[in-house]
């Protein structure tokens, strides 16, 4: 087969030059007669064969070429637009670069070189001007190949087909019999009923036409689209209605209770969850023109139940969720606009609020009145409200930010020539409108690259047995008390020993230094690293990926990445929730007071006075059977004195790793406003920003990120 | 018996390439190069179904399939015809003609094979 093949491509070949001999002679001739209707046909003829072979043997290059060519000569041909001398310069320059390319494919696969790239780009934009609007890239669609399911299902739970063929079938040259052999290959056909209802009387009967109608039983794994495609040839004039098996209205709904809740037309609705194939819709819709017998109108479902084109409860459950959306579309209507500045001033307030209201309440408990205790307790619990309720105006759905990346992700991948499909969940998680917009950027870096460089073309796809379809997945998530964006594909993932190649190229490694997994992935991060062989213009300019570690770095977010060859790649973000104010807990060593954020915090225990005399040799404590690293805050920050009686171990953890901070006291739970540190302290580790205390007094906000992977740093040497 | 298909393209790789797929199937392929060549090979053989390109020098497709709709043996032949996507006025020409069946070019073998199998079985 594959030595025809060769023989076929040679054919293919020969055959091209000629056609390109041919159309260089016509072209010459149009020169001096531009309307003679033959030659421009002929020209038309010979790009067109050219592209119809070429497509056959998956030359993508000659056919995305000679399309555009062969859409203005079809534009000449039908005198949309007129022959003149630049024209056909431009032609004749078109017909050397197509003979350029078949030289190419007979010289064995070598690529075009960069001069004649450079050519064809130039053709490409001087064709355009001459191009129709439809003009766009050759569609060289390859159906993706049809399952066919020996897989038995359990129970009756069957397809059914209801056919009543055009009567003219059989003139066409269409057999039924040859559709349910086809059909046959989609699955298994259970029981086939034939109606002989519409027979006429023998005399009356022409045996030419098909009178009978068939109910097919059909047992099969295949989608409603496709086992349509199986009737394409005969739909005009026949009444073909698929219904699907009951677990599929089962499926149906659940997959209409899922859709995004955005307003849809029913027939939309029911098209995209493949419950309904264009053509009923169409079909149905045309129904709907012809008025009833009253003059009213029936509406669609009830057209397409009638039509028996889908299930009643399908159609019931689209119609909820489209009152659901116009519900929901409704409450946005109830929205009150606020402008950001306004907000931010009224969060800055009640970040004051909450200082002054903890300095009422120190001042309330050293004065051991109880009531003015009780009233200060009242007002620091309704502050507490006031701040939660004013932080939630600032927050917004992460959603909107994702779903912009539908259109992204649709055009990148047109860009680039891949497949590729955009999945999002979360949605709906929540956090501060200055980190949403802040976001954005970093966001569409990554995607982008993970478009780029992650997912592979779909040949190599298909060679590694994955789908030729890559799919991007895009998700949030709360987890304790921060954010985690997670943007990941399922691509080659990330080449390890190249990264530690050019990590060591560019001096971030030295050579006796030995990296886990994780260590060289996080490589990438660093400034002007680069691995991508090609620069495109996308991505791979070796700026990017450090300017999206800085930006997150900037909203005190961090980020990691996971990645396993072959299969893929995950970037996780985690950012704080919000910006302002945080529930904290204060410690205190000697005089200091710090705080920790409260969400990060899991638990308090005591240091033993043995433990303490362990502490000196090494710097861990045994937890419960648990190695918990410790960081002992005295000596991390350098605080002179001599040490407490007592010291507490409290235990942090962050993105799943624990460590503990040594320190004095525990002074419980406080509300902190969050303070930015000076550009002064930006270089201070450890340190995430300062708050006053009710007192008046400043305590430092610890970062706890920072701590545990220090700690998590000095177990390890 | 073999069932025979007829294959009308001017383009000889073309045809080559969809023969191969074609007798891989099990059918057995006769060619042509144009409408005229194949009105002439339609006398003799017994054909049963025709794949046939719109394009075409000497005979175009649309007069082929009207030509070969008049002929008593080929009355209720199935015919696939060769559109591209931008000839959508073709394809309903075609269809007025008696093809009802198309495949829209460039097409990958597969394509034409599950095409020709909605039709007819090898």
């Amino acid at each position: 087969m594959s030595i025809n093949i060769d023989q076929a491509l040679q054919t293919f070949i020969a055959e091209a030059r000629e056609l390109l001999e041919d159309m260089e002679n016509s072209l010459l001739q149009l020169e001096s007669t531009p309307e003679d209707a033959e030659i421009i046909g002929a020209i038309f003829r010979a790009a067109h064969t050219i592209k119809g072979s070429a497509g056959l043997f998956g030359l993508d290059q000659v056919v995305g070429f000679t399309h555009i060519v062969e859409n203005v000569l079809d534009r000449v041909r039908d005198a949309s637009i007129r022959i003149e001398g630049d024209l056909v310069a431009l032609l004749l320059e078109c017909r050397d670069h197509m003979t350029e390319l078949v030289n190419v494919i007979a010289e064995q696969g070598e690529q075009l070189d960069e001069a004649a790239l450079g050519r064809e780009q130039f053709l490409r934009k001087r064709l355009q001007a001459y191009q129709g609007v439809q003009a766009g890239h050759a569609a060289v669609v390859v159906e993706p190949e049809i399952e066919s399911s020996g897989a038995s299902m359990e129970g009756p739970d069957n397809w059914h087909l209801s056919l009543r063929f055009d009567r003219e079938i059989l003139k066409n040259g269409m057999d039924p019999i040859s559709f349910f052999r086809y059909l046959g290959t989609l699955g298994e056909i259970i029981s086939i009923v034939t109606l002989p209802d519409a027979l006429p009387p023998v005399d009356e009967m022409d045996a030419e036409l098909c009178y009978l109608g068939f109910e097919v039983n059909f047992k099969s794994d295949a989608d409603k689209n496709t086992i349509a495609s199986v009737f394409d040839f005969v739909r005009e004039n026949s009444s073909i209605r698929i219904l699907p098996p009951h677990s599929k209205v089962a499926e149906f709904i659940d997959l209409i209770r899922t859709l995004p809740e955005d307003e849809k037309r029913l027939g939309d609705i029911l098209v995209s969850i493949g419950a309904l194939t264009r053509q009923e819709l169409d079909e149905g819709l045309a129904a709907q023109k012809n008025p009833k017998a009253d003059g009213s109108t029936a509406p669609l479902g009830e057209i397409l139940v009638g039509q028996r084109s889908v299930e009643q409860e399908v159609v019931q459950a689209a119609l909820e969720k489209q009152s659901q959306a116009r519900e929901s579309k409704n409450k946005e209507n109830r929205y009150v606009r606020v402008q950001a500045d306004k907000l931010d001033e009224l969060i800055n307030l009640v970040g004051e609020l909450v200082i002054a209201g903890a300095g009422a309440n120190l001042l309330a408990q050293r004065s051991n009145d109880s009531s003015l205790q009780e009233a200060t307790s009242t007002m620091s619990r309704l502050v507490e409200e006031i701040r939660d309720g004013a932080l939630k105006l600032r927050m917004v759905p992460i959603g909107d930010t994702f779903s912009r990346f539908q259109r992204v992700v649709r055009d990148v991948s047109k860009e680039l020539g891949k497949d590729i499909d955009l999945v999002i969940s979360g949605a709906e998680t929540e956090l501060d409108k200055t980190v949403v917009e802040k976001i954005g950027d970093p966001l569409m870096h990554l995607v982008r690259n993970a478009m780029d460089h992650g997912i592979e073309s779909a040949e190599k796809r298909l060679a590694a047995g994955k789908p030729a379809k890559g799919t991007l997945k895009l998700n949030a998530y709360h987890d304790s008390g921060s954010i985690a964006i997670e943007i990941s594909d399922d691509g080659g993932g990330l080449n390890r020993d190249r990264i530690l190649q050019k990590g060591l190229e560019r001096g971030l490694v030295q050579p006796n230094q030995t990296l886990t997994d994780q260590e060289i992935y996080n490589l990438i991060f660093e400034a002007g690293f680069s691995t991508a062989e090609a620069v495109t213009n996308l991505s791979g300019r070796g700026v990017g990926m450090d300017v999206v570690k800085r930006n997150i770095v900037a909203l005190r977010g961090t980020v990691d990445l996971e990645s396993t060859a072959g299969l893929g790649t995950t970037i996780r973000i985690r950012l704080p929730l919000t910006l302002a104010i945080i529930d904290g807990f204060l410690v205190g060593v000697e005089k200091s007071s710090y705080v920790v954020p409260l969400d990060m915090v899991l638990e308090c225990v005591e240091l033993t006075e043995s433990e303490r005399q362990g502490m000196k040799e090494r710097s861990y404590l045994n937890l419960r059977g648990e190695v918990l690293p410790l960081v002992p805050l005295r000596t991390h920050f350098e605080i002179e004195g001599s040490h407490a009686k007592r010291e507490n171990v409290v235990v942090v953890q962050y993105a799943g790793q624990k460590a503990g901070l040594v320190v004095d006291e525990l002074l419980g739970e406080f509300q902190t406003v969050i303070k930015p540190l000076g550009k002064l302290f930006s270089n201070l580790r450890g340190i995430s920003g300062s708050t006053i205390l009710g007192t008046g007094e400043v305590a430092l906000i610890l970062d706890v990120p920072s701590l545990v992977q220090q700690a998590e740093h000095a177990e390890q040497s | 018996m073999a069932k025979t298909i007829l294959v009308v393209d001017d383009s000889a790789s073309l045809r080559q390439v969809v023969s191969i797929a074609l007798k891989g199937a099990g059918y057995d392929v006769i060619e042509a190069c144009d409408g005229k060549d194949a009105l002439s090979k339609l006398n003799g053989a017994k054909i049963h179904l025709i794949i046939s390109d719109v394009n075409m020098p000497n005979m175009d497709g649309i007069t082929f399939v009207k030509e070969a709709k008049k002929l008593p043996n080929y009355k209720f032949t199935p015919i696939i015809m060769l559109t591209t996507e931008s000839q959508e006025g073709k394809k309903a020409e075609g269809q007025a003609a008696g093809a009802k069946a198309w495949v829209v070019k460039p097409f990958q073998p597969a394509q034409m094979l599950a095409a020709v199998s909605k039709l007819i079985m090898p």
